[in-house]
């Protein structure tokens, strides 16, 4: 226990030190790849407390600053998964492990984040792999919840949010293509409107007009989705769905519609370039939809995108095997590039863009003066399987790679089997 | 006879497509196999070889009937040789994946007993499954089907090269040795589902002992057999009744049959081995191997290879500490390694998981490709005739525009028994002919529909009809709009999709 006079004393001995100096660290010597930008060899980044401070090739470094030397590496922006379940299972087979997907349709009402394992075994590996940020989405019913922009580092999971709520998130139901009498379409319909005349109620009772409606979560949850203060994301896979899913949305009026959506995306890229709509691509290893179809057609589904002119993050199937394997996010967009889509598209899709399409655009994404300093060294391109990454900082604060477990298991079993050798 | 031998033989090199225009198609049934030609020199390539000769930059890939005839530079070729201009292409041994479930009839698990020993994948191998076509572009050429892990003991493997278009029995690899799939570990314990009526074992221990048992009375039943005398001294005895699985299991015993055993954890894989120390046989592999970084040295002394999963990890509790590092620790142990996709979809890309045991521990990039190609085939005991860039052997080939472990680079032609089965442009070809046919069908089914609803206006009886049952139509759209054309058993079969009942 400090006792009272002893807190004081501290705060005395603050006070008199005045402000702590700022924490400046000096980044050279690697390649700089800003992504927002072109390479910068040789180039520098000053990182003062949890900020990007300045990125160049000739800065002058601050006396006081930590200087590292990253000669032969290359600093890239971390990578941002666009759509998750990271932090919110561990054995996907082990049911207690895992708070992936609520029971109900209309949950409108969950927060991702509020069960997120700031101490994930996943998270480690995920943030070894260069993924910084992740997008945490909840997964059960119709109406889904809201989601987070976390950083992947934090001793609990409110240090790890970096903004929420980010999106709403709508599974849209597959049988409403061609059946205007779908079911779970209509009570989908009949909860927005109930909300709409909910927060109607509550305006008035709010100016003394009308007593107060009775409370009810749901409804008020999705108060900041309908007055356009929080996008909607649609889940919707094949053409038939995301079709009958953006005319919804568009009778609906949202302000503000991202759209979640497998390789069949691509047949809907003209539209969605039209009406400023982005995407996220869940994923590009995945079979073809149809069996007719051409074996490359979900490898190409970005280049498509892109072409079209459509604002699009690449992403995986965010559930099951993807979610151990997080790390695996950036080789998603570097096959794409295999199959036509531009190197430089293939890396601002699981940086710059997911950055953007999500809202956090100002904070992450790329090496910027003002942006956190959420950035890793590599050995080269890092769309690569083959390239290792060999520093991370998260927030301006080097991580500590040992963390990851796959990372200690080979350490302890190499030494062993070296000692054995021996 | 001999004339119609001749007739046929001449039909046949009439009708053959030569090879420049030669076009798959999507259904194995109508797709022509692609002609061999007598001679095929790839000009200028670099060539990986995964033999000692390493990686040759600059060479020349010379092909005589279906085999490799020589490496070297500037090679001689017979005139009428195809020759393929190979400059700034790389040029790899086709891939061999060890544990693949992408071919097979019906369902992958007899799990009806611990032990189905005696049911055989080469009877229901799927000659039509769209994979082996699609896997073809991603650069394999052969397989190893593999039964499920639901048992203790799967079933009898076979070993297929992907000649798209052959019937089942023509895709048999004959050179494979005969193997035997079993499991160990969580899912022949029956962890992962509920199952009313449990039967034994739920336990690592009760898996090793069945197991145990099955080897002693296979052996039993081998010597009973064996011992029956011969002759006018056996028509005297009853003889021993014959039992499929037991005979199947003994076949392991007398080394005339490999096992290749699905295990994740280190212990379990410690009892296999000891139980076939104690049966005088070696386990030829261990599948998945997970744990296989902590009992190197154990695997190396006994023999055993490793077919593992790069980095699949955390999908249930023995899966908990596998490690991207796992090839590479093994490999240096002195395992024989490879890497499996036991996905069809993850096996069209088997390239970037070589190039994960790069960034996982640091092996070099050629003794990477060998962990897809010539280290799989040793396991398989095809390595004398594919797996490996050396003259006598199968001509089963891959070029790729790039740098082979490279995620930009792409596979452009994969060669199996010195046919192209798989050419980018010949693709191309399928695609236009599928879209002209597309369209074709589209347009007669338009037609017949504008027919019958000039019918339908005509007849007063069908419009009530339809009235009667408004909601008709719709269903139908409804379920032509969920039609992907594909078979379940093209569908994803792996560890993942068993375990989460996919």
């Amino acid at each position: 226990m400090i006792t009272e006079a002893r807190s004081l004393l501290i705060l005395f001995a603050l006070l008199l030190a005045g402000p702590a100096p700022a924490d400046i660290t000096a980044l050279v010597g690697a390649t700089v790849h800003p992504v927002s930008a072109e390479a910068i060899e040789n180039g520098v980044v000053l990182i003062e407390d949890e900020r990007i401070q300045a990125v160049g090739a000739d800065l002058p470094i601050p006396d006081d600053a930590e200087v590292i030397d990253l000669a032969g590496l290359h600093l890239y922006p971390g990578f941002v998964h666009p759509a998750t379940q990271l932090g919110l299972t561990e054995i996907s087979s082990v049911p207690g492990s895992v708070d992936t997907d609520e029971m109900g349709s209309i949950n409108a009402a969950l927060r991702a984040e509020v069960s997120v394992n700031h101490d994930s075994a996943l998270l480690p590996v995920a943030v070894a792999g260069g993924v910084l940020n992740a997008h945490i989405m909840p997964g059960g019913g119709l109406i889904r919840g809201t989601s987070a922009m976390l950083r992947l580092d934090g001793w609990s999971w409110e240090e790890m949010v970096l903004q929420t709520p980010t999106a709403m998130h709508l599974a849209f139901p597959s049988g409403a293509a061609g059946d205007e009498d779908n079911e779970d379409l209509a009570l989908i319909d009949e909860t927005l409107e109930k909300a709409r005349h909910w927060h109607a109620a509550e305006a008035a009772a709010a100016r003394g007009e009308a007593p107060r409606p009775a409370r009810n979560d749901q409804l008020e949850a999705l108060g900041p989705l309908l007055a356009g203060e929080v996008p909607l994301m649609i889940h919707a896979n094949g053409i038939a769905v995301i079709e009958t899913a953006l005319d919804w949305a568009e009778a609906q009026q949202f302000k503000r519609v991202i759209l979640s959506a497998n390789a069949d995306v691509q047949y809907a890229a003209e539209r969605l370039a039209a009406d400023g709509i982005p995407v996220i691509l869940r994923g590009v290893y995945n079979m073809p939809v149809r069996r007719w179809e051409a074996y490359d057609m979900a490898y190409v589904a970005a280049d498509r995108l892109h072409q079209a002119g459509v604002l699009f993050a690449i992403g995986d199937s965010g559930g099951g095997m993807d979610v151990a394997n997080a790390r695996n996010l950036p080789f998603h967009a570097g096959s794409a590039a295999a199959h036509g889509l531009p190197k430089d598209a293939a890396l601002k899709s699981v940086t710059l863009w997911p950055a953007e399409i999500l809202g956090a655009g100002d904070q992450i994404g790329s090496i910027e003066p003002g942006k956190q300093a959420s950035l890793f060294a590599a050995t080269g391109d890092p769309l690569e399987p083959m390239t290792k990454i060999r520093r991370v900082w998260i927030d301006g604060a080097e991580y500590d790679l040992m963390r990851d477990r796959h990372r200690r298991l080979y350490q302890r079993y190499r030494q062993h089997q070296q000692a054995e050798a021996r | 006879m001999k004339r119609l031998t001749l007739a046929l033989a001449i039909a046949a090199f009439v009708t053959l497509p030569a090879l420049a225009d030669w076009t798959p198609d999507i259904e194995a049934w109508n797709s022509a196999p692609p002609p061999q030609p007598g001679a095929v020199v790839v000009r200028g390539a670099t060539v990986w070889t995964a033999t000692g000769a390493g990686i040759l930059e600059n060479v020349d890939l010379l092909v005589r009937d279906g085999r490799i005839a020589a490496i070297g530079e500037s090679l001689d070729a017979p005139a009428n040789a195809v020759e393929i201009d190979a400059a700034g292409m790389h040029v790899t041994p086709g891939i061999i994946d060890a544990h693949s479930h992408a071919a097979i009839i019906g369902g992958v698990n007899e799990s009806s007993r611990i032990s189905t020993a005696d049911v055989r994948i080469r009877d229901v191998i799927d000659a039509e499954s769209i994979n082996i076509y699609r896997q073809l572009a991603g650069g394999v050429t052969a397989i190893n089907l593999l039964h499920g892990s639901a048992n203790a003991i799967g079933g009898q493997m076979a070993v297929i090269k992907m000649r798209w278009g052959a019937p089942p029995e023509e895709l048999v690899f004959d050179a494979a040795r005969p193997g035997i799939k079993f499991a160990l570990g969580e899912n022949p314990k029956q962890s992962n589902w509920n199952n009313d009526t449990p039967r034994y074992p739920q336990t690592r221990q009760g898996v090793e002992q069945i197991i145990r048992e099955l080897f002693q009375q296979a052996a039993d039943y081998r010597s009973a057999h064996e011992n029956h005398p011969e002759g006018r001294a056996g028509r005297d005895q009853v003889p021993p009744r014959p039992d499929h699985r037991l005979a199947a299991v003994a076949e392991v015993i007398y080394g005339e049959r490999d096992v290749h055993s699905h295990a994740y954890r280190a212990d379990e894989m410690l009892a296999l081995m000891r139980i076939a120390e104690q049966f005088d046989f070696t386990i030829r592999t261990f599948q998945h191997v997970l744990e296989g970084y902590k009992i190197g040295p154990q695997l190396a002394a006994h023999g055993a290879g490793a077919s593992v999963f790069i980095d699949w990890w955390a999908f249930k509790q023995e899966a908990i500490d596998a490690i991207g590092y796992n090839p590479a620790l093994m490999h240096q142990a002195g395992v024989l390694t490879g890497l499996h996709s036991d996905n069809p979809e993850l096996a069209r890309r088997m390239n970037l998981e070589a190039a994960k045991a790069v960034r996982y521990g640091d092996l070099d990039e050629h003794t990477a490709l060998q962990l897809i190609t010539a280290f799989p085939a040793d396991q398989l005991g095809v390595g004398a005739r594919t797996g490996r860039l050396a003259p006598e052997l199968d001509a089963d080939f891959v070029l790729w525009n790039g740098h082979p472990l490279s995620v930009y680079s792409r596979v452009e032609q994969t060669w199996v028994d010195g046919r192209r089965y798989f050419d980018r442009a010949a693709d191309e070809r399928m695609r236009e002919s599928l879209a002209a046919e597309h369209a074709e069908l589209i347009a007669l089914a338009q037609a017949s529909e504008d027919e019958s609803s000039d019918d339908e206006q005509g007849n007063a009886e069908s419009e009530t009809d339809s009235d009667a049952d408004p909601g008709k139509r719709r269903r139908t759209m409804s379920f032509a709009s969920h039609l992907t054309g594909y078979r379940a058993s093209e569908l994803d079969h792996d560890e993942y999709c068993i375990l989460h009942d996919h």
